[in-house]
């Protein structure tokens, strides 16, 4: 390679490296986390059943039965890819971030309802074509287009910290997640449970989150890219109200849900 | 006194006895399900009992069951009620858990009859199903033996609920016998509705829940409503 060619890579190479810093904050404030490349398994299904005598009339022949139909419904998922780095928000898209960019406030859970000032809790009562609009009108305060919606592979990447999901204990839910056992029955200001390893903060409960994906009608996903359309979108990582089975990365839910409990958050493609 | 029997007896005998089979829906209530199909009536993608419930009709019955085995899940009224009487027949699986939901969210948090047929189940209990259970209508209206005495094994099986009021209250009869009178403190519905669906439940099941014997399912007839409000 010829010297003037390194040279240039070596230029330039600060300014690539710059293009990516790991956090990222945004014209209005929205704190952004680096999600790095990467690749995952998701969609796997494994229901598991009693043991004979969990209740005195559960048989051998009931376990039995239920092992039967649990291997045939078994799913072993797929490896869902992210081939290039983004920015996924730190936090669910508030009240306040709301109100700055579509100067209004759907909310339910306002001050009157939550007994404090609400500009930190998540906006609720949003649709999938509210946070469409919401993403429109950002890129075009930042005359950009790298704002959108995490996919349905996106938001289980990050929710799981580049990781494989895991089974999830009551006491972890609790730890990092607002839902049913803790919540009150409202919505929280955002950023006050555990974050993720990535830093990310109420991936699980508070308020479900919208993603981009057609929904499937199916029990977990049926592969990396959702339908090509379709009648609801895909809903992730429950709401305050939802048990935990909801409040669990791999749970792949569809929409209208519960208005109340509805918001988003917004990923950034990294350049 | 001379008896005169009708030679049209055997004829109506006949009748009272097909009557009997299909059940019937009491006057003033109007059908909700239509016995062909699930026309008004769809199934939650956001419930954590399961998104994807066998939901079917076979022969004017409504069936609901797990889909696949440890996925139940709810069948909601498309339209939302307020006061209102219900009316429905129904016949379980032994060793099956489900119920119905009274002014359910679309995530399925609700006031609950519970049908709930295994041992020492809640069966025509009231209960909180992921509302809030603190003060004194927390508990709602739990285990009773009354259902006991009245239930008709492998056979349908009534049950009219009436709700009225914000701070609802909530009557339940089974067999046209009185068995629930509930009056709750306060409205617990999620976000302060003050309506909501009706939803037919099958309980989800895993190796710490053992709520149904596989392939059992919930069957549901004659689902009728008189509003109220």
């Amino acid at each position: 390679m010829p010297i003037t060619r390194i040279l240039l890579w070596l230029s330039v190479l600060p300014c690539l490296l710059a293009a990516q810093p790991k956090t990222y904050t945004n014209s209005i404030g929205m704190e952004f986390v680096l999600a790095p490349a990467g690749s995952f398994v998701m969609g796997k299904f494994a229901p598991a059943c009693a043991e004979a005598g969990t209740r005195d009339f559960v048989t051998e022949s009931h376990y039995q039965e239920c092992v039967k139909l649990a291997r045939e419904a078994a799913l072993p998922g797929f490896k869902a890819e992210v081939p290039r780095p983004f920015y996924v928000g730190k936090f669910e898209v508030t009240q306040q971030q709301y109100r700055q960019v579509m100067g209004k406030n759907p909310s339910y859970h306002t001050e009157d309802k939550v007994g404090e000032p609400s500009s930190d809790y998540p906006v609720d009562s949003i649709s999938w074509q509210d946070a469409q609009a919401f993403i429109r009108r950002m890129n075009a305060l930042e005359k950009t287009n790298a704002y959108r919606l995490p996919t349905e592979v996106e938001w289980e990447y990050a929710a799981g910290a580049g990781t494989d999901a895991r089974p999830q204990t009551g006491a972890q839910t609790r730890e990092v997640a607002w839902y049913r056992l803790n919540s009150g029955y409202v919505t929280h200001p955002v950023g006050q449970k555990t974050p993720n390893a990535w830093g990310l903060y109420d991936m699980l409960g508070n308020v479900w989150e919208w993603v981009q994906d057609w929904y499937d009608y199916q029990v977990v996903p049926s592969g990396p890219s959702g339908p090509v359309s379709g009648k609801v979108h895909v809903l992730k990582g429950g709401g305050f109200q939802c048990y935990q089975r909801m409040a669990r990365v791999p749970a792949h839910a569809g929409g209208p849900g519960t208005t109340v409990s509805l918001g988003f958050r917004v990923v950034r493609e990294a350049r | 006194m001379r008896t005169r029997i009708s030679p049209w007896m055997p004829l109506l005998c006949c009748l009272c006895q097909l009557s009997a089979e299909i059940g019937e829906i009491p006057e003033g209530y109007t059908p909700i399900f239509n016995g062909k199909d699930l026309s008004g009536w769809h199934i939650s993608r956001s419930n954590h009992h399961g998104t994807t419930l066998d939901a079917r009709v076979e022969k004017g019955v409504l069936i609901i069951g797990q889909n696949p085995i440890g996925e139940g899940g709810i069948l909601l009224t498309d339209k939302r009620y307020k006061d209102f009487e219900l009316y429905l027949e129904v016949m379980p699986d032994w060793g099956c858990d489900g119920g119905v939901f009274l002014r359910s969210s679309e995530d399925g948090n609700a006031y609950q009859l519970a049908i709930d047929y295994v041992p020492d189940g809640l069966m025509g209990a009231l209960i909180m199903e992921g509302l809030p259970k603190d003060g004194p209508g927390g508990a709602g209206a739990g285990r009773s033996d009354a259902w006991k005495e009245l239930w008709k094994k492998d056979d349908w099986n009534s049950f009219r609920v009436r709700m009225t009021g914000l701070a609802p209250h909530i009557i339940i009869w089974l067999n046209d016998v009185e068995i629930v009178d509930f009056t709750d403190d306060r409205n617990r519905a999620i976000g302060g509705a003050e309506d909501g669906m009706i939803a037919l439940q099958r309980h989800f099941t895993s190796a710490s829940s053992w709520r149904g014997v596989p392939g059992g399912v919930h069957r549901f007839r004659n689902i009728a409503i008189k509003e109220l409000n």
